[in-house]
Parts: structure tokens; C-alpha cells; sequence
């Protein structure tokens, strides 16, 4: 049997879940025996590849066109989606600007901060991907597996991994679980 | 008895019991977030679902009593379904995003809830609708965006505290915890007693002072008493590296059941007070820091050509917030040691020289127990403002109100419970003994009296009512209320309980023509000063501090802020020594200040104003170079050669109050 090919990417989030599975340690040697990891953020492949990979992982929540974009094209690659973090399962600390518009958020962002001069205006290239209302990934897509915290253990990542690569669907209950 | 079964567990228990109370007797676990034990079950949250064979739809188990052959199941499919869609409901209302929440990681029963009910994360999405934070209150802060509307916060104000601030607003999901009307928490008519928020579930009432500072799992708990006031309430210190974070009111305690007030909750915690640090002795007109040898042979040498001195001598004085052992040693070194004529407290006797007079006349106790006001149907108050002090007696008969308990008040000047009191006699002068004798004269005349009088009701009350300016019908209508109540209780104050026995005296034949002082009843209550208060009268320390000639003073002050009166008094002192923990005017006036520990940081016996005897526990260790009171006066007594007793401060305690041989 070949090994389970493996694909993550972010979206609206802070990078620190990719953090975690990097803090595993040597155990990410095991992950690599295990499991054929192909695109990810900090690799040199970016996107899943198109004739597909069988375990899909997605850190943040999707807070414009392109992150849907994104969510779209590895729901559509992968078999088994993953939500990893508080971001992608709930929202996340990105959500809070869901308790204002998006345009005072930006206003905030690009106008109002103490360290903006004069000049500072919100950047209208049409370019740029268009923001949304902040939304936890199955919003957007269905997700077949939440794997909840901010950011989740390392110890968590691993289960989930070791057991999506051994062809398991991962239990996460008692101290695995944490939405903090 | 009924029989029920539960999760095929035969189960029996007490008609009336609810199947949640039933199920926790058996050991079987029912998720809830509403139900608290000491409150009045509400079913509001849903969580506590449970299937109850021969009805269609799942039950709420917390406001379901049981029945006879009641067939209940709490861990079928159908419950663990309802259980995850009710979490589902109450996480989407609101803002309960647990990343950035201070109760998140084991101290909130939502999240709590949902890690046992295995929950990854939850289908819907909040609305999103952000509700403005109330920070108005000194030691609360309420987040209406983590609230669950569980209303625990609500229940503990009217159930447990009588306050009725809290309440909600508006229906369903627009329903709002509020204060009085509408008015931020800071300008209501909160008493800051803390309950709601030692009762909420969740992140939405937070503590100004310990949020983030440990939680539940990070903190030592040390359960022990309160000592800011002689109720004696039981207390639960939360330390975490040698540092108090909070303190809850202790649920297990039999004198309170948990309720406290910001005396015990907050003061503490907010004390900003400069404490003092090392031993002072005054050098060419100024303090200067000295080490404590240094200080002690100061003290020894001035101190030591007064011993045997009586009026000449040395005038000592204590706080009585003080345990009974540092109250038995000072007593033991000044007025056995010195053999001085003035040793006394700094209470000097003002809330219980009459009492302990009257008591020693009539050779027995004659006062109640706290508990008489959980049964009470009418409550007195005699020069006593259940809202200035004693807070937690004063809850204990403002949560009985709604039952129809009713409030009497006799006062001489205006107090803030008039508005829901059944009637009030108020008299323009200190007119105690007058209206206490006219109402006891009414009930006579009304020919409700419970125990003989050997009064002239018609004489006595038409002059009661003359001199005090109120009408013969304001007594007549107030005896009818009193004397109608099957357990009167009488809570009287300072005027009562310190100066003269008349009132007293007067008081207590009230209480008897009423049936409020019988051979198995005593409805008499008089809360007193500070924590020991009890104790101080009963090793006698209750005479009037009059310094007068006297070539030094020694105060015991404790953690006392010294009145006016008391700086004033001793200006004049040739040679002043104080023991204190923080910097005041007194200790700035002596000519030595020695640094002693505070409540927290040693352990000593209290006596409770109604006579029960509990220990006080050490929760933290004071700073290097701070005493305790014991040890300094043990060190004092070797200089002078002066004997000392530790043993014996029991006996003296307990002497003539028999109430207490129960307990020994």
C-alpha cells in the first residue's frame, strides 16, 4: 500500500497551528515515514495536487474570496478535510471583527492605528481579494474533522496525523480536547 | 419514601425530591449549568435532559420531582443528542470563543460541559450581536457577551443575599441581565457581596482583582474564618505563590452556607494600607528602623521600673480582631505581669458590657443563636442597621423578607431599611428604654402577651408614647406584629448591648412577654464589634481605656485603623509603644512601633458573637521580620521576667457560657 498523500495550507489565521506541528519534534520524522507530505505552506509546493491527496489539512478561518478560493480547491482535492485550530473550527480570534462592519475594521486597521501617519488609506487595488464576514471553515465547505485549540497541542496534531495515516478517523475526547 | 430507578439503579428518596438531587444520591453524573445546590432550581439552561419511560418528551431532571416507579435514563442516545443541540444553542447566542476568555482551561462550566459531552466544535455561528461590557462596579465586571442567561446571578441576589439588584430584561434571546432598572452595576443598589459572581458558570461576572491571577487548578485552597466581623463566617482563601488571588465564601461552612459580604470578600483584597516592615524606635525625635533587639531592650528598659506600678504604670489596650490566644497572653502579661490597673480592648466594652452584666446578674445565657433567623417569622431591630454592619446577618433577614417575615424597627435615628419594614417606632431622642417598655406595655394591654408582666400597661404606655413622641397606636400596631409571630427574633445594637443595662433589662422582658426568650428559645441576638468581641468581654478586657497619669501606654493595634479619639488620648503619653501591621498617625506618635502579622499570616481561635468557638488558619507566611503579636509579648515577658500562660486562654474563654461545653 502506498503511503496516504497529505496536503495543508492557512487561511485566516496566525501560522502558529503549522508552529505546533512543527513543535512535535523528532516525532515528525515518524509523520514523514508515515505519510507522503506534499503541498504545505512552508514547503516549496504550495497547492494540493490535482489528481488529488487523501488527507487535507486547513489552519484559520476564511475571511475573504481568495481563503475561499483555497477552501474550495483542497475540498475538491483531498478525501478527508481536516479543520485544524480554533480558527478554522470556530473562527477564531480573526472572528471578532465579526462584532463590527468590515469597514470599520478596516478603517481600524489601515486609518486609525497609532502608528498610521496621515497618509494611511484602505488599499482598494482590484487586485486584492475581497473581504468577507470572518467564517469558521465548514461554513464554507463541509469538514469531515475538527480538531479544536489555539493552537492545538502538539500531542493532538500527532494523534490526528499518526491516526489518519494508519487509516483511522482520530477520537478526540478527554485531555485532547481544548478550545484554548 | 419514594421508589425510583434510574439508569436501572433502585433508588429511594424523600417525597418531593428532585431527580436530579435523587440521581446525585446515587452517584449517577447529570451535566447541568443552571442548577446550583444552594439555589432555587430554575430549568433553564435544558442540559440536565434526562428520558423518563411513559412520557413523549425528554425532561428537564432539575425541576422534575420524582414519582413512585419513575423510570429514568440519563445516558441513552436520545439524551447525549439533546445535551450536544442544547451546548450547541447556548455557545451560538453569544460571544463564547474560549481563546481569549479568563475562565477558559478548567474554571468554566460551559466549556466544561462540552469537553464531557466530547465536543469538537459546534454546528451554528452566533449572530455575531456584540453587548457593551459593564465595568462601572469597584470590584465586578460584568461581560453580558459570555452570559448564558442561566440566571444563577439573579437567584443568588434574592435567594442567598435578599438584594434583589440583579434581574433580566426582555424575552428569549433578547433577555439581559440588569441591574435594578436598567442602570449600570456601579450605580445600582448592588452591596458588592461577590455572590453572583462566585456562582457563575461561565466568564460573563468577573473579579476585577484576581481575573487571570490563577485559576482553579493553579491555586492552594485553605478553607478557614473570616475576620471582619464576629458573624464568623466561613471563608475559602485561594493562594498561589505565597499571595492571596481571591477569596470565596465557603459553601461547606455551617454558619453562613457560603454567603459572605465584601467585608470578607474584597476589603481584604483591596487594602492599600503601608504595611510596616521592621521594628521603629524613635532617635533624637525621629523614627528610625532598628532591629528587633534593639527595639525590645527599648521597651524592656522603659517598661521595666512599671512593673507592679497599678495607676502609675503602664495603660494597655488590644484590638479585638485579634485571636483569643494573643487576647489571653495579653492579658496574662499586663494585668498579671505589670499588674496595671488599665488593661482593656480597644473596643473598650462597647458593644458588650451590658450584655456581660446583665448575663452575670441573671447567672445564665441568655442570648440566641445566629440560625434563630433561618426559622424566625419577625424580626426586631433595636439600634441596629443590618446594612452597615454584620452584613451577612443582615442577608440572612433580607432574604427571609419575600417569606413573610416581618421587620420591626426601633431606632432613634434614620435607617435604611424603613422603606420595607412592617412598621418602625422612631424616637426623637435616645428614648430606648421608653419604647421598649411601651411596646411591651401594648402587647399587655392588648392581652397578647405570652409571659406575665409585672407592668401597668395603660400608665406605661400612654407615658412611652408621650415621652418618645409617638402615638399610643404606632406602639399598639407594632406590639400586634411582633406579638403575633411565633418566633420573634430581637438584633440590637451598641446602645443596647454597651451602655446601660436598663435598655436591656427592658429588652428582655420584651422579649419574654413575646415568647422570643423562653427555657428552649432565645430569639436574642447581639452581633457586637470586631471578630473577638466575645472573647475580649470574656477575659474582661471591656473597661473603658482611660489613660490618666499613666507613665506609658501599650497598644495592641493589629491591623486597627486607631480613631481620632484613641491618637487624641495618647498624645500626651510619656512613652508610647504600638504593635501594629500598617503605618497610621498612632504609629507615627510612638516611641516604639513593632511589626506584627496580619490575619492571613497566623493561626488563632475566634469566638463568634452567639459563642462558637472556630479557628482561624494561616493561608500565607508573613515577610521576614514581621512577628507575631505571641511571640513579641513571650520575648517582652522573658526580659522582664514576667510569666506568661498559654495554656489556660480555653477555659478563661469559655467561662459562664455554657452553650460552649457542647462543643469542647
Amino acid at each position: 500500500m502506498s503511503k496516504p498523500k497529505v496536503a495543508s495550507d492557512w487561511l485566516a489565521g496566525c501560522a502558529g497551528c503549522h508552529m505546533s506541528l512543527l513543535d512535535m519534534d523528532e516525532r515528525i520524522v515518524k509523520i514523514a515515514e508515515l505519510v507522503d507530505l506534499r503541498a504545505t505552506p512552508i514547503t516549496d509546493l504550495k497547492e494540493p495536487d490535482a489528481s488529488g491527496v487523501d488527507v487535507g489539512v486547513l489552519e484559520g478561518g476564511v475571511n475573504n474570496t481568495l481563503n475561499e478560493e483555497v477552501a474550495h480547491r483542497m475540498r475538491k482535492r483531498c478525501k478527508v478535510l481536516v479543520a485544524l485550530g480554533d480558527c478554522a473550527v470556530f473562527g477564531g480570534v480573526p472572528a471578532m471583527r465579526n462584532f463590527f462592519t468590515i469597514e470599520e475594521a478596516l478603517r481600524r486597521a489601515y486609518v486609525e492605528t497609532e502608528s498610521t501617519d496621515e497618509n494611511g488609506r484602505i488599499p482598494d487595488d482590484p487586485e486584492l481579494a475581497v473581504q468577507t464576514r470572518v467564517r469558521a471553515l465548514h461554513e464554507v465547505v463541509p469538514v469531515d474533522i475538527h480538531v479544536p485549540g489555539c493552537p492545538p497541542n502538539a500531542d493532538v496534531i500527532f494523534y490526528v496525523l499518526s491516526e489518519l495515516a494508519q487509516g483511522r478517523k482520530p477520537e478526540l475526547t478527554g485531555n485532547m480536547l481544548h478550545w484554548h | 419514601m419514594v421508589s425510583l430507578t434510574i439508569d436501572g439503579k433502585a433508588i429511594q428518596v424523600p417525597e418531593g425530591t428532585t431527580v436530579l438531587r435523587a440521581a446525585e444520591q446515587a452517584k449517577i453524573h447529570i451535566p447541568t449549568l443552571c442548577d446550583h445546590p444552594e439555589l432555587t432550581p430554575y430549568g433553564g439552561c435544558r442540559l440536565c435532559l434526562v428520558e423518563v419511560e411513559g412520557i413523549r418528551t425528554l425532561q428537564a431532571s432539575c425541576t422534575l420531582p420524582v414519582s413512585n416507579n419513575m423510570v429514568v435514563h440519563t445516558d441513552t442516545e436520545r439524551v447525549k443528542a439533546a445535551r450536544r443541540f442544547v451546548l450547541t444553542l447556548i455557545f451560538s447566542e453569544r460571544n463564547h470563543f474560549c481563546p481569549f476568555c479568563q475562565v477558559s482551561g478548567g474554571d468554566c462550566e460551559l466549556q466544561n460541559a462540552a469537553y464531557a459531552e466530547g465536543m469538537t466544535h459546534w454546528p451554528l455561528q452566533p449572530n455575531w450581536q456584540p453587548y457593551e461590557v459593564d465595568a462601572s462596579h469597584p470590584y465586578i465586571i460584568i461581560d453580558h457577551n459570555r452570559c448564558i442567561l442561566c440566571r444563577r446571578c439573579v437567584r443568588a441576589c434574592s435567594d442567598l443575599i435578599g438584594n434583589f439588584t440583579l434581574g433580566f430584561e426582555e424575552r428569549g434571546a433578547n433577555s439581559f441581565l440588569v441591574a435594578d432598572l436598567g442602570v449600570p452595576l456601579g450605580e445600582s443598589s448592588c452591596v458588592g457581596c461577590g455572590s453572583c459572581l462566585q456562582v457563575c458558570p461561565t466568564g460573563a461576572i468577573i473579579d476585577r482583582g484576581s481575573a487571570y491571577h490563577g485559576k482553579e487548578t493553579q491555586v492552594e485552597k485553605h478553607p478557614t474564618i473570616c475576620l471582619g466581623c464576629s458573624v464568623g463566617c466561613g471563608i475559602d482563601v485561594q493562594t498561589r505563590d505565597n499571595k492571596i488571588v481571591r477569596i470565596e465564601g465557603d459553601w461547606m461552612a455551617v454558619i453562613n452556607g457560603g454567603v459572605i459580604c465584601k467585608e470578607g470578600r474584597f476589603i481584604p483584597m483591596y487594602d492599600d494600607r503601608q504595611r510596616i516592615h521592621t521594628p521603629l524606635v524613635r532617635r533624637d525625635g525621629k523614627l528610625v528602623a532598628a532591629t528587633w533587639d534593639q527595639a525590645l531592650e527599648v521597651v524592656a528598659k522603659e517598661l521595666r521600673p512599671l512593673v507592679g506600678e497599678s495607676s502609675n504604670g503602664v495603660a494597655a489596650a488590644i484590638s479585638t480582631k485579634l485571636s483569643a490566644e494573643e487576647l489571653y497572653q495579653f492579658k496574662k502579661l499586663f494585668a498579671d505581669g505589670f499588674k496595671t490597673d488599665v488593661v482593656t480592648s480597644l473596643e473598650e466594652g462597647n458593644y458588650t458590657a451590658a450584655t456581660s452584666k446583665v448575663r452575670k446578674e441573671l447567672g445564665k445565657v441568655f442570648e440566641g443563636k445566629l440560625s434563630a433567623l433561618d426559622t424566625t417569622d419577625c424580626v426586631v431591630t433595636v439600634d441596629f442597621d443590618i446594612t452597615r454592619s454584620h452584613e451577612v446577618a443582615g442577608f440572612f433577614i433580607k432574604r427571609r423578607l419575600p417569606a413573610d417575615t416581618k421587620l420591626v424597627i426601633v431606632d432613634t435615628e434614620n435607617n435604611p431599611m424603613e422603606d420595607l419594614a412592617t412598621a418602625v417606632l422612631k424616637s426623637k431622642g435616645e428614648f430606648y428604654v421608653e419604647m421598649l417598655q411601651g411596646l411591651t406595655a401594648a402587647i399587655v394591654k392588648l392581652g397578647l402577651g405570652k409571659a406575665k408582666a409585672s407592668l401597668d400597661a395603660n400608665s406605661v404606655l400612654e407615658s412611652a408614647a408621650q415621652k418618645t413622641g409617638l402615638s399610643a397606636e404606632a406602639y399598639l400596631s407594632a406590639a400586634r406584629i411582633i406579638a403575633g409571630a411565633k418566633q420573634p427574633v430581637f438584633i440590637y445594637g451598641k446602645k443596647i448591648a454597651g451602655a446601660s443595662s436598663e435598655a436591656l433589662k427592658a429588652l428582655i422582658e420584651l422579649a419574654k412577654v413575646t415568647g422570643a426568650l423562653t427555657e428552649k428559645y432565645s430569639g436574642l441576638l447581639s452581633p457586637k464589634g470586631k471578630a473577638n468581641s466575645l472573647a475580649a468581654a470574656q477575659y474582661e478586657l471591656d473597661k473603658p481605656f482611660a489613660v490618666n497619669g499613666h507613665k506609658a501606654a501599650y497598644v495592641v493595634l493589629g491591623e486597627d485603623e486607631p480613631t481620632q479619639k484613641l491618637i487624641q488620648s495618647l498624645s500626651k503619653v510619656p512613652f508610647l509603644v504600638v504593635q501594629a501591621s500598617y503605618s497610621s498617625q498612632l504609629t507615627a506618635n510612638a516611641h516604639v512601633v513593632l511589626p506584627t502579622t496580619i490575619w492571613s499570616e497566623k493561626e488563632g481561635h475566634f469566638l463568634t458573637f452567639d459563642g462558637t468557638l472556630q479557628k482561624a488558619e494561616k493561608v500565607i507566611n508573613p515577610a521576614e521580620g514581621i512577628r507575631s503579636n505571641q511571640s513579641v509579648f513571650e520575648d517582652l515577658g522573658a526580659r522582664l521576667k514576667l510569666k506568661l500562660d498559654e495554656k489556660g486562654w480555653k477555659d478563661e474563654l469559655t467561662a459562664g457560657l455554657p452553650v460552649l461545653a457542647a462543643q469542647a
